[in-house]
Parts: structure tokens; C-alpha cells; sequence
């Protein structure tokens, strides 16, 4: 598995850096109401945080997400950016310790910094319903139906005006909220890169 | 009996998740004060009555903080006082000007205020999201934009008349009917009000502009003074006068 993963990521730094060599100026227009589709791809690593945590929970994962710039930059000197708001469909193949799916939809809010124009650093915060039948197989989760939470940041790099790269890495935490015990829930680390498109 | 309930639900359901969609896809701008004057006020006069317009200076403003003037604005500036029909041509100051032709001589100062309700939209943001966007028909946006212009014509003899138009409006919008074409309606339809309204006072003053209103002035003529160089510190080397002198004769 972490050939492909490997191979995946050294293309992603090529293309990435192949970018950078453009001698032309790229400044995004981010504007109130520009949308922004995109798609992440990572892979999930596990985090047993109490002692009662057995599962070693991994495997891909996707996330195609929408959002829009709901304002002008705003916030004093290094902290001014812009809100975004959308949303994203967080499908995980758990592939350890049994393989089965998951799959989810989570509002999110999303800071983006002006950065350097071109290079802009972000951090985002997502929550939503999660529906997996990996719960029932793992002394962690007892329900199908859970809540995914996961906070993090990034960099997004513009190659174009409207066409940017991004990596970052993300907190990951499903759990179904208390509604079944138990509910010591599942948490995860998530580096993922992938694209982004303004218009 | 059960079928035809679930058709109806179902046919509701359709008609409120259609509702809520359009309604949520919904945006429109609100100006503060109706434009009383639709129409831009245009004024003709004899041709030989036409003076040229420079447009000497724009200086543009955000907010309070000085921005760059964008060739988009001073275009359109020009634009809309060529409308006008008062002056003969509108040019920048880049355009060079004949000494002693009459001229009148532009300066616009346009401040701009921008309030996007940030803070009320972040948090309309984080509530449309908690409602997994259920509450979105319901929790309209806001955009507020504001324009001050202020235009200087100053006439060839060096009268200066100071024309003030102002104009705001809201874009209120809900979260998916937002764009940035939407932002671009609302400044264009206050500019644009601006612009009329500061035509319509220009065009009052159409005889302060005609050519025959004033003669040129001395003072407005544009001269080059000049003056012998003063003399060098050094006295320059006496330059050697080559002389003829004629040969002597013989006797």
C-alpha cells in the first residue's frame, strides 16, 4: 500500500514544484461569492488516545468539497483573509482492521489567509453526519450512524489564477455522540493532498 | 389508502425542497435613495461653444485607505461626462494641451465604503451550516456598498465650481445566490447613480463652460519665462581671433 501512496505523492511534489518555476505573477480574485470546488485525497492514520483504544484503523481516504468566500479580506496583518464556507463528502475505505466503508457529509469553515498572494495557508474546521459499517466489527464504535469531526490546515499553492494545489493535514474524529455505548470513538490522522478550482 | 398519502408527502417534500432551493439561490440590490433622475441629463451646445476636458486627476479611496486608480474608473468617468455633450473631447492628463486654448481642467476625488457584515455573515455562516443547510431560505446575507464622489472643474480663466454626488446600496442575498457578479451589479448601479446625479448638476452650469463665457486670461496662459544665464565664476579663456593682416608691399 504505501508504494502507490509514495508514487502518488512524489507525482503530486513534482507537479507542485514544476509550478513554481512559471516566471509570470499568479494572484488569485477571491471575491464575496466566488465558488470553489475541489477534491482531497489522503490517507487515514490511527491514534489510540486512551488505553481502552485497540482498533489501528487506515486506508484512503476522499473528500470532493464545494465552497464559496463569503467575505472581502479582512483581520489584522499576518491573520487577514478571507471566510469560506461549503461543504464535503468524506468517504474513508477503512482497509484495516477489516476492510469495510464509510462515508459522510460535513458542513465545513474555512479560514484562508492572504499568505503571499500566490502561496496561501488556510485552516479549516468540518463536522457532520458518518455513516460507516466498520461499527459492530471494533470494541471503539457500536453504531453505524456517527458524527465525523476534523480540524487542520494547509497550503494552498495558485498554479493559475482559479486552478490551485493544496496539502495540509487534518485531525480526524468519528464517534455517534453518546446516542450508543460504547462511543470511545475513532481518531485519526489525515495527510491528504489534492485541487481546487475558483470561478 | 397509504399510497396516495405517501404520493402527497412525497409531492410536497418536492415543493419545499424546490422552494427552498430557488428561495436560497435568491439576491437582489437595494439602493438607499430611488433614483430620481433615470436618465442621464445631456445638454448640446454649438459646436465653436465646446471647450476639451482634462481629466487632470482621479484619486480613489476604500474605506479611507488610498488605492491605486484603476483605468476602469477613469474610463468610465470619462465616459459618462462625454455624455454630457458639453465639452468637445475629454482626454487625461497624459494628452498635451496647446498653450492658450481654452480648457477646462478635472479633478475627482472617489471615496468608497465597503461593509460586508463579516462578523453577521460568519455567524449566519456557522448556524446555515448546524442546520446542514435547512436554515439557508431563511438567513439572507448582506453586502453594503457606499460612493462619494467629488469633481473639481476648474475653467481656463481659473474658476473652479465643485460638483458632490453620493450614492449606497445593499446586496441582500442568500448563501447560494451569491457571485461576484452580484457585488459588481451593486457598484455599478451606485457608480453609475453618482455619475448621473453629478451630471445633472454640471449640465445647470452650461453656460459657465461654453466657450464664450470668458475670455483666456493672462494668468492662464501658460508661458515660459527666460532669463540670460548668469555669468561663470571663471572667466571663460579669451578665444583667439585668428587676423588677417595684409601683406606688406614691396615698394
Amino acid at each position: 500500500m504505501t508504494r502507490p501512496l509514495l508514487a502518488a505523492l512524489i507525482t503530486f511534489l513534482g507537479v507542485f514544484f514544476s509550478s513554481t518555476c512559471r516566471a509570470d505573477e499568479v494572484v488569485p480574485r477571491l471575491t464575496v461569492g466566488t465558488q470553489e470546488i475541489g477534491l482531497l485525497a489522503g490517507y487515514l492514520l490511527p491514534h489510540r488516545l486512551t488505553d481502552k483504544s485497540t482498533t489501528k484503523q487506515s486506508g484512503p481516504a476522499f473528500m470532493p468539497s464545494w465552497a464559496m468566500v463569503l467575505t472581502d479580506p479582512a483581520g489584522p496583518r499576518w491573520l487577514r483573509g478571507q471566510l469560506m464556507f461549503g461543504a464535503e463528502i468524506v468517504y474513508i475505505q477503512f482497509q484495516e482492521p477489516v476492510l469495510t466503508h464509510g462515508v459522510g457529509f460535513a458542513p465545513k469553515i474555512k479560514w484562508l489567509f492572504e499568505g503571499t498572494g500566490r502561496l496561501r495557508p488556510y485552516v479549516e474546521f468540518a463536522g457532520g453526519p458518518f455513516y460507516t459499517d466498520l461499527a459492530g466489527q471494533i470494541p471503539e464504535e457500536s453504531s453505524r450512524f456517527n458524527f465525523v469531526l476534523s480540524a487542520g490546515g494547509g497550503l494552498s499553492w495558485y498554479v493559475t489564477s482559479q486552478l490551485a494545489l493544496n496539502v495540509g493535514y487534518r485531525f480526524l474524529h468519528i464517534s455517534n455522540a453518546g446516542t450508543r455505548y460504547p462511543n470511545l470513538g475513532l481518531n485519526s490522522s489525515l495527510p491528504f493532498g489534492g485541487f481546487s478550482f475558483n470561478f | 389508502m397509504n399510497d396516495p398519502t405517501s404520493l402527497r408527502c412525497l409531492m410536497l417534500g418536492g415543493c419545499l425542497l424546490v422552494l427552498a432551493t430557488t428561495t436560497g439561490c435568491s439576491r437582489w440590490i437595494e439602493m438607499a435613495a430611488p433614483n430620481a433622475a433615470e436618465e442621464r441629463a445631456v445638454e448640446t451646445i454649438a459646436r465653436a461653444e465646446q471647450v476639451p476636458l482634462i481629466l487632470d486627476r482621479v484619486r480613489i479611496s476604500r474605506n479611507g485607505s488610498p488605492q491605486n486608480a484603476s483605468s476602469e474608473t477613469e474610463q468610465r468617468i470619462l465616459g459618462s461626462l462625454a455624455d454630457i455633450g458639453l465639452f468637445s473631447h475629454l482626454a487625461s492628463a497624459t494628452t498635451s494641451v496647446e498653450s492658450g486654448e481654452k480648457i477646462v481642467r478635472a479633478r475627482l476625488l472617489f471615496d468608497e465604503a465597503i461593509d460586508p457584515h463579516a462578523g453577521a455573515t460568519a455567524l449566519k455562516g456557522i448556524v446555515i451550516g448546524a442546520s446542514m443547510y435547512l436554515l439557508t431560505p431563511f438567513l439572507p446575507l448582506e453586502y453594503e456598498y457606499a460612493a462619494h464622489l467629488t469633481l473639481q472643474l476648474e475653467r481656463w480663466d481659473g474658476q473652479i465650481k465643485q460638483y458632490e454626488s453620493q450614492s449606497a446600496g445593499t446586496a441582500r442575498y442568500h448563501l447560494f445566490g451569491a457571485t461576484p457578479i452580484m457585488i459588481d451589479e451593486l457598484r455599478g448601479h451606485v457608480m453609475e447613480t453618482c455619475l448621473t446625479e453629478l451630471a445633472r448638476q454640471i449640465v445647470k452650469d452650461t453656460t459657465f463652460f461654453s466657450a464664450s463665457s470668458a475670455p483666456m486670461t493672462e494668468s492662464a496662459i501658460r508661458t515660459v519665462s527666460a532669463k540670460s544665464r548668469s555669468p561663470l565664476k571663471t572667466p571663460p579663456m579669451p578665444s583667439a581671433i585668428p587676423v588677417a593682416a595684409p601683406a606688406p608691399t614691396e615698394p
